[in-house]
């Protein structure tokens, strides 16, 4: 942009946009249009709109030099990103080995507190998305790493953990799960002390995803309203998050609900008041996809991507203490 | 720190001479060309943070903040409509903004009037180039003279082209997802005139009479033939196919009329059903539709977002790591969100191309199972068919590399 517009651009604002006229901001406009025929053809062609054959065909041996050109571009700068990329993610890889070498908890209660201990602020409510993998013996790894990352909770002081899986294997399995937590926990704090637990799959919806807690919600709403029983203007904003929490902090009202999907585990002894809304949420995976993670809840949450999934839950709490909050 | 300051100027000088800003424009349309080869997403939506940091930082007044927040905001436009997106969505001003300082929300009110106003003399302008602006929030809450202009900015743009702006002005997802419901709460309390009871299972048992009736009368090809068209058309809207689940409602309350038209003309053996129809008519409670026909969709079409391809990409600037009640509904299940630590006033192209590259090298990868990336819910069939073509083609681009 030309500088001198830009300071005629700025003069202007200060003045409220009174200092010019409408037909000057269009001549300083100009240079930045396109060009007019140009949009025609491009409208015309919409159809096939990036298909670069398709341009106007004044100058045929330009556009085509033009189109290879772009072309080139974007090979070249695919390759340049793609080898950046591997080499950052390399190092992150050597990087957290490092770290997870040097501050490996050896299953120790005391390690990971004296990690946390510097750590400015503790999440109240930790949440993470786990994706089940595709190897044989996916359930077995999932539920390991969520037997871990609870030890780890238990360890480090937070007080709830919720874990998102998207199919909704967890929710077969409490049983299961329970027994091998359990076993997890008595590794890390030995069998006399074990902290208290709480495991439960709230009441949630058979399959699809978390938005399906909303549309239930609607469809009570929709049937009381049918019955005469709540009139449309009744639905604020504190009702709709009341219900919600409920729905979902609550778990002896509605626990042992078969059908639900993201799995809720409370470690940790002590207040039974729980938060619906998790403080951190992490997603292991190589960029950060809620993945139908229930919207709700997600309003102020802060969210961590750990870059990759192959690392687990075992390097976790080192990364998360290292860099995660 | 002077060392600073005279290096900076420096710089810009350095940055502003001809020859150099020709090669940087020039190097800026190059990239944005090369971006347009690859598959570009269709709705990107931006958090603009940072403004207020930013003239912190710098020593200006906050207003000054958001001016140069609204020049940066103009750059990216021009590269996103230019790279071809097709829908971008910003969050302007939260409801929870009306907490700040009354001299800020004046004046941050003050420059959404100037510029909505600027807009509006430019109607034929706007109309050959520009996008659709569309304010989405809760514009109760506005003054009547910024209303104003917003209203006359969105009359004045609603012919423009398929590139849209969605600006959301007083926002909070909350609300937004509140509202939807109790739209969708009092779309499904709003009583069917006539029914026959044949509200939660139209089809099947429309489809059960005209066969019987074709079991009777033996003929009437062409009648029957029609008929089990617009079953099969009200069964897909079981299937992702939003325009006709949009008016899912309606179909149902057609589908129940005509039948009960079809059973009291033909079907004269068939008492039963008309009195019952009739019984419940006259029986004070009124027949709705079934709450059970709600879906995500059915909510998806009552929030503010309607219409538009489903969210790929959020970007926030100013590396606070949290949605902060902005398109929860919408950057749910496939958008990539994106945190990036630079403040909005200094967002610019350099920032967003490896935001850029990143989808795009996820896209061209994940190309192996296709129903695994696109063509979700809400995406609209005909530019979804389209995009699957272009993005196959691409696709072999890429696989080339």
């Amino acid at each position: 942009m030309p500088s001198t517009s830009r300071n005629t651009i700025r003069a202007q604002i200060r003045n409220k946009g009174e200092s010019l006229t409408p037909a000057d901001r269009e001549a300083l406009l100009k240079p930045y249009l396109p060009d007019p025929a140009d949009l025609a053809t491009s409208r015309s062609a919409r159809s096939s709109r990036r298909s670069k054959s398709k341009q106007p065909r004044k100058t045929p041996i330009r556009t085509f030099i033009k189109s290879q050109v772009h072309r080139l571009a974007y090979a070249l700068t695919h390759i340049i990103f793609g080898i950046v990329v591997r080499l950052i993610q390399a190092y992150h890889a050597v990087v957290d080995r490092i770290l997870a070498i040097v501050y490996h908890h050896h299953r120790t209660p005391e390690l990971i507190r004296k990690d946390v201990r510097s750590l400015k602020r503790l999440p109240q409510h930790l949440s993470v998305i786990l994706t089940l993998r595709t190897e044989d013996d996916a359930l077995a790894v999932l539920m390991d790493e969520v037997a871990e990352l609870t030890a780890w909770c238990t360890c480090a002081g937070i007080a709830q953990l919720s874990v998102y899986e998207k199919s909704g294997v967890l929710k077969s399995c409490i049983p299961a799960l329970h027994q091998i937590i359990s076993t997890k926990l008595a590794s890390y704090h030995g069998v006399s002390q074990q902290p208290s637990l709480q495991l439960y799959a709230p009441h949630h919806a058979v399959h699809g995803n978390g938005r399906e807690t909303i549309v239930d919600l609607t469809k009570t709403l929709a049937e009381m309203s049918q019955n005469g029983k709540l009139s449309p203007e009744d639905i604020t904003p504190e009702l709709v998050d009341a219900e919600i929490t409920e729905i979902t902090a609550h778990p002896l009202r509605n626990g042992g609900s078969s059908s639900s999907r993201p799995t809720n585990e409370t470690g940790a002894a002590g207040d039974d008041l729980l938060k619906p809304e998790p403080d951190l949420l992490l997603v292991f995976g190589p960029f950060l996809k809620l993945d139908g993670y229930p919207p709700w809840q997600l309003r102020l949450t802060e969210m961590y991507c750990t870059g990759d999934r192959s690392h687990g839950a075992t390097g976790m709490g080192t990364r998360l203490s290292i860099r995660g909050l | 720190m002077t060392d600073s300051i005279h290096l900076s100027r420096l710089r810009k000088w350095f940055l502003a001479s001809p020859p150099i800003e020709f090669a940087i424009t020039n190097l800026k349309e190059l990239l944005i060309g090369a971006l347009r080869q690859g598959p570009i997403p269709q709705h990107v939506a931006f958090v603009m943070d940072g403004n207020r940091r930013f003239a912190r930082s710098h020593g200006i007044e906050t207003v000054e903040g958001h001016n140069l927040g609204f020049e940066a905001l103009a750059r990216i436009l021009e590269v996103c409509y230019k790279s071809g997106v097709k829908v971008v969505t910003i969050y302007a001003f939260s409801i929870e903004n009306f907490k700040r300082s009354k001299f800020e929300v004046d004046a941050l009110m003050d420059m959404a009037k100037v510029k909505l106003s600027q807009m509006a003399q430019h109607g034929d302008l706007l109309d050959r180039y520009g996008a659709k602006v569309r304010v989405l929030g809760r514009l109760d809450l506005l003054k009547p003279d910024v209303l104003a202009a917003v209203n006359k900015a969105v009359d004045l743009t609603s012919r423009n082209g398929d590139r849209v702006l969605n600006i959301c002005f007083p926002y909070t997802s909350r609300d937004e997802i509140t509202s939807a419901i109790r739209e969708t709460v009092e779309d499904y309390s709003t009583p069917l005139k006539s029914t026959n009871g044949a509200g939660r299972t139209p089809f099947s048992e429309s489809h059960i009479t005209h066969n019987i009736r074709a079991q009777n009368l033996g003929t009437k090809h062409h009648d029957t033939n029609s008929d089990s068209d617009s079953i099969s058309a009200e069964s897909s809207t079981n299937e992702d196919d939003p325009i006709l689940r949009n008016d899912y409602p309606h179909r149902v309350y057609d589908s129940g009329s005509s039948f009960s038209s079809s059973t009291t003309l033909h079907l004269g053996q068939q008492d039963g059903h008309p009195q019952k129809g009739a019984t419940q008519g006259n029986s004070p409670e009124p027949a709705f539709i079934s709450p059970e026909t709600i879906t995500r969709q059915t909510l998806s079409d009552h929030m503010l977002t309607k219409g538009t391809p489903p969210l790929d990409m959020l970007i926030r600037t100013s590396a606070v790591e949290r949605l902060s009640d902005f398109m929860l509904w919408q950057c749910h299940e496939n958008t990539e969100i994106v945190f990036l630590d630079v403040l909005w006033p200094e967002f610019d192209l350099w920032h967003f191309l490896p935001v850029m590259l990143g989808w795009q090298r996820r896209i061209s990868k994940s190309r192996q199972n296709p129903e695994a990336e696109g063509n979700f819910a809400g995406d609209s069939p005909e530019s979804s068919e389209e995009d699957l073509d272009a993005r196959v083609l691409r696709q072999g681009k890429v696989k080339g590399i």
